[in-house]
């Protein structure tokens, strides 16, 4: 055997994305943006949520969107409305967004008139979960079909969120979704976390999350540039 | 599924400072891998094949140390290992601790290189 020898590296594979994100975190303190990453398994019902909410606070603020999608443009197709800047990402190969995906996705865009800028993540609760993307507010969906203990399974991406969200509470009965577990499986790994239960389509519970988006697009917009 | 990416990553890292060096061989490589990063280990160890094909690492090591997740309980006031699978409850007394103390780390530590 030949001899080897050890060369110390000592690096932080976050390092970089975080950087990009502080990058990003200064632009939209400027510009009074407020920003949401929205991270959820696949079929969860990001992109029928975002529908909701873009009809609702679209014509009273200036909205952008970022649509993180592996293959397809369907999502970013379902979200163009009048008064909405839609933008899609396609990642190829890459499971989830990163700040430089998203710095890069902004270029030459009027970004510093957006009240709200919603970024749509791939629909994927491990890889989306690391990458800060320079968000104020993050938040993560799961319905009411895909188990209460999915926060377990996947506990950064819960542990990171603000808001986690139980989404198509329309069917919940049908489903036998059990809400005190599913509520405790959340407490479990992030126990500030605010939780809300909505569905999109009958627009239970979706007042709430109006409210919310409003109050900090205020405080947001109020806040001085740092 | 993010493998390749994490792959890539640490090639990049180690050729960075392989180039400082001057080095332009390499034959193994450390890394710190958290539990909670997501990280399927024997993914990982095949996306670095594959990433170091025909690079100053090919055919290289890639030695992975495993990091459990540790929070800190403030009922116990200690560091403590919870359950896999319990999320970050306490072990001992079963008080939730978001304090995560280890167990995300994604580190490139070191490289091996001939003597």
């Amino acid at each position: 055997m030949s001899k080897m020898r050890v060369i110390a590296i000592a690096r932080n594979l976050m390092v970089k994305n975080d950087a990009i994100a502080n990058q990003l975190r200064d632009r939209f303190a400027h510009s009074g943006t407020l920003v949401v990453n929205v991270l959820s398994s696949p079929g969860s019902g990001k992109t029928t949520l975002l529908e909701r909410t873009l009809e609702r606070l679209g014509r009273r603020y200036h909205i952008g969107v970022l649509v993180g999608d592996q293959a397809t443009e369907n999502d970013a197709k379902r979200l163009s409305r009048d008064g909405v800047a839609v933008r899609q990402i396609t990642t190829g190969a890459e499971c989830r967004l990163d700040a430089d995906m998203i710095a890069g996705a902004l270029d030459g865009w009027e970004t510093r008139r957006f009240d709200l800028l919603f970024i749509e993540n791939v629909g994927n609760l491990i890889c989306p979960a690391e990458y800060d993307l320079g968000e104020d507010l993050r938040v993560v969906l799961f319905s009411v079909t895909e188990g209460e203990d999915k926060p377990l399974k996947y506990p950064l991406a819960f542990n990171t969120s603000h808001v986690a969200t139980i989404t198509k509470i329309d069917i919940a009965e049908a489903v036998g979704y059990d809400r005190a577990a599913a509520t405790a499986s959340i407490r479990q790994v992030n126990p500030a976390a605010r939780i809300l239960e909505l569905s999109a389509r009958t627009g239970a519970g979706m007042d709430e999350w109006f409210s919310l988006l409003e109050e900090m697009i205020r405080t947001k917009s109020l806040a001085p540039a740092g | 599924m993010h493998e390749i990416t994490v792959a890539l990553s640490l090639l990049e890292g180690v050729e960075t400072t392989a180039r400082e060096q001057g080095i332009d061989r390499v034959s193994a490589v450390h890394v710190r891998i958290g539990a909670l990063s997501g990280i399927v280990r024997d993914a990982l160890l095949f996306s670095w094949d594959a990433v170091t094909a025909e690079t100053i690492c090919e055919g290289s090591q890639l030695r992975l140390e495993e990091i459990p997740l540790v929070v800190y309980c403030e009922r116990c006031l200690g560091e403590r290992a919870p359950r896999p699978g319990s999320g970050l409850l306490c072990p001992e007394c079963e008080t939730v601790s978001p304090r995560v103390v280890r167990g995300r780390e994604m580190e490139l530590v070191a490289m091996e290189v001939p003597a």
